[in-house]
């Protein structure tokens, strides 16, 4: 799956948000329902999105969204959602944008993988969001990750107790979560993707939502 | 690999670059394998004999096979050298520096190739090669005279730098305990931890391994070997070099989090490593597992004859995880018609100022099957406590197969009865904290 995938995108030096999580859904993971529309496409929304909408800019070359001003959150009728469309087109080597029914909130989560250059493909998972890599509150793990692997490396985070109900919220569906580290951990040890990041992926009482992604291949040769 | 007892236990030993002069490290080296049980030959095309020993212009000219030979001549001269060991020599010790280290990795790589092409196996460079007390094997570059050896004892030490070696002397002197074998592997062209960890993970005299390590060649077979090892004694892993981030211009939040050092210890305890944070905590760690098993279990007596001692023990207690749980209630009540109504019946057991050696021995007694280790605390300037006091936990300590750590003050005097309960293997720390550690480092399984 993952070798098709590459081959559908090759000569790529990054993929495309919709690509990733298209890869993603084939592989049995749950991400938000929604719509990829290349810039100067005219938009058509499929019967079945429901407002309020997200809107995000999809490029390979931005790195990270909200620097840009590239997301654009509760949108609720057609004519905010133009608006909100004709805005991210602007925005500088955008190639178009992805449109997402709005996810619930959850705890967020980040999954990522690398090939470390000691290591080799190795998964990393910690409490998510924009300001992790100030919280630096994340695990590693040698991929491909079991199922037992994957339960470890969630509870190696000083935060995981978010994860297991405080404060009256309900515990999170921890399976839904292994699930998703397995497949990254499979993703990354194909050894044919140089680096993968799913952040935030939202973790409900039941089931999990992947909110974001991102995924370069390796250069080749 | 099968084996690296030609590099532990060799028959024959070449050193090229020996030196009759003691301010050489070519001299320093001589006179340290002087003691070697087996044969020497020293190589140094000047010289006829050194120190009293018949010498050789070259290695061909050796009289037999070299088991190990250890070469201390500049870097440049060593590819033709270790080319010349071609059928002369089973393993080579590179001690010279020189190479990557200071740029050269271009020769560090030629000797790489030699080594293959030859079937010579090569310790280092950059080295300072082996110790084994039980073959009296010293070829370090440490004057004995200078610096003394630990004894001959049941740890293992593979350290990437000869200078920490240096330094875990003194620390194995201080602590009263021995050295089974050493190893310092530089540069690691050939031979390198994972050989090394293989090697000690079958030695009989070898209970706790000791490793320093800057960097790891394949990161997978480090793993794989360390954890190979972990399963049949006990090893420590000091790494260094923890500030290294991860690429400040990688693509994703995970290339950017993901330092060396980060995803290194993350990965040991993936494969249940024992890491140590430093120095001091390596110290304090393989004091105590030379004396004794590691055990398991997290919860700990604290008894003391010192309040303040006794709640400094918790709190550490406390941060590393353990636990000091209330005294069984049936317990409490025996003890409290035994002993007077001013001492502290609870967990820190405080006997106070007014203890006498035997109370000890009584409330451990009593509690002996309650914990799964025993930090024992008894401020040595108190009129009740004795030397005795160390026979009787000692007594106690053939009876239990948990662990105990001792806290006294150090350096007012005491040195008699801490080396009494060293002898018993008991190990002594000069902090309450300290102590706590060790005990962390002994309920830590393996």
């Amino acid at each position: 799956m993952i070798t098709e995938f590459l081959e559908r995108h090759k000569g790529k030096t990054s993929f495309l948000e919709h690509e990733v999580k298209g890869l993603l859904k084939d592989m049995g993971l749950s991400v938000p329902n929604g719509v990829f529309t290349a810039k100067g496409e005219t938009l058509r929304l499929p019967a079945g999105l429901s407002y309020p909408l997200v809107a995000k800019v999809s490029s390979s070359k931005i790195a990270s969204k909200s620097d840009v001003r590239g997301v654009r959150l509760g949108i609720r009728n057609e004519n905010e959602l133009e608006t909100a469309v004709r805005e991210l087109f602007e925005i500088e080597d955008a190639e178009g944008a992805l449109i997402e029914e709005t996810a619930p909130a959850g705890v967020e989560v980040i999954i990522g993988g690398i090939i470390d250059r000691q290591f080799g493909p190795v998964v990393m998972f910690g409490l998510g969001g924009v300001f992790v890599e100030l919280s630096k509150d994340v695990a590693f793990a040698l991929a491909p990750l079991t199922r037992e692997d994957s339960h470890w490396i969630v509870r190696q985070v000083k935060s995981y107790r978010l994860l297991e109900g405080v404060r009256g919220r309900p515990p999170s569906d921890l399976n839904a979560l292994s699930d998703i580290i397995v497949a990254v951990g499979e993703i990354i040890s194909t050894g044919l993707i140089r680096e993968i990041d799913l952040n935030p992926v939202a973790v409900y009482p039941r089931g999990a939502l992947i909110l974001d992604a991102k995924a370069s291949p390796l250069p080749p040769g | 690999m099968s084996s690296l007892d030609f590099l532990f236990r060799p028959k024959t030993v070449a050193l090229i670059g020996a030196s009759h002069d003691e301010r050489k490290l070519g001299g320093v080296i001589l006179k340290n394998l002087l003691k070697f049980k087996g044969r020497l030959y020293p190589v140094n095309p000047k010289y006829d004999s050194l120190m009293g020993i018949k010498s050789y212009p070259s290695v061909d000219e050796v009289p037999e096979f070299i088991d190990l030979s250890l070469i201390m001549r500049p870097a440049e001269e060593i590819p033709a050298l270790l080319k010349s060991h071609k059928g002369k020599a089973r393993c080579a010790v590179v001690m010279s520096s020189g190479f990557s280290e200071t740029g050269r990795g271009d020769i560090q790589d030629e000797i790489k190739k030699i080594g293959i092409e030859t079937g010579v196996r090569i310790l280092g460079p950059n080295c300072m090669g082996v110790y084994n007390p039980g073959e009296r094997l010293d070829t370090l570059l440490l004057p004995a005279e200078k610096i003394g050896r630990p004894k001959k004892g049941n740890v293992g030490v593979v350290t990437q730098s000869g200078a920490i070696l240096h330094c875990f002397f003194g620390i194995m002197k201080a602590s009263n305990i021995g050295i089974s074998k050493a190893a310092t592997y530089g540069n690691a062209v050939d031979i390198d931890e994972c050989d090394l960890y293989e090697y000690f993970s079958r030695d009989r005299r070898t209970d706790v391994v000791i490793s320093y390590i800057e960097s790891v060649g394949d990161g997978r077979r480090f793993l794989e070997a360390a954890k190979g090892l972990s399963g049949e004694k006990t090893l420590l892993i000091l790494k260094a070099g923890k500030g290294s981030s991860g690429e400040a211009a990688a693509y994703s939040h995970t290339g950017r989090l993901a330092g060396r050092y980060e995803v290194f210890t993350s990965l040991l305890k993936q494969f249940g490593i024992k890491e140590v944070r430093d120095f001091d905590e390596m110290a304090d760690a393989v004091k105590a597992l030379s004396y004794q098993r590691p055990s398991k279990g997290n919860r700990v007596l604290i008894i003391t004859n010192g309040g303040g001692s006794g709640v400094l023990a918790a709190d550490e207690c406390m941060r590393q995880g353990l636990e000091a749980p209330p005294l069984p209630p049936e317990k409490t009540a025996r003890l409290k018609e035994t002993f007077p109504p001013f001492y502290a019946i609870h967990n820190p057991l405080d006997l106070t100022a007014q203890v006498e050696d035997g109370d000890y021995l009584t409330a451990l007694s009593e509690l002996k099957d309650d914990f799964d280790g025993f930090v024992v605390i008894a401020l040595a300037g108190v009129p009740g406590i004795t030397e005795g006091l160390s026979a009787m936990i000692a007594d106690f300590k053939k009876k239990t197969d948990r662990p105990i750590v001792f806290h006294t003050t150090c350096g007012c005097g005491e040195g008699k009865l801490i080396s009494a309960f060293e002898r018993s293997g008991i190990p002594v720390y000069p902090s309450p904290e300290r102590a706590v550690r060790a005990m962390k480092a002994l309920l830590g399984e393996r």
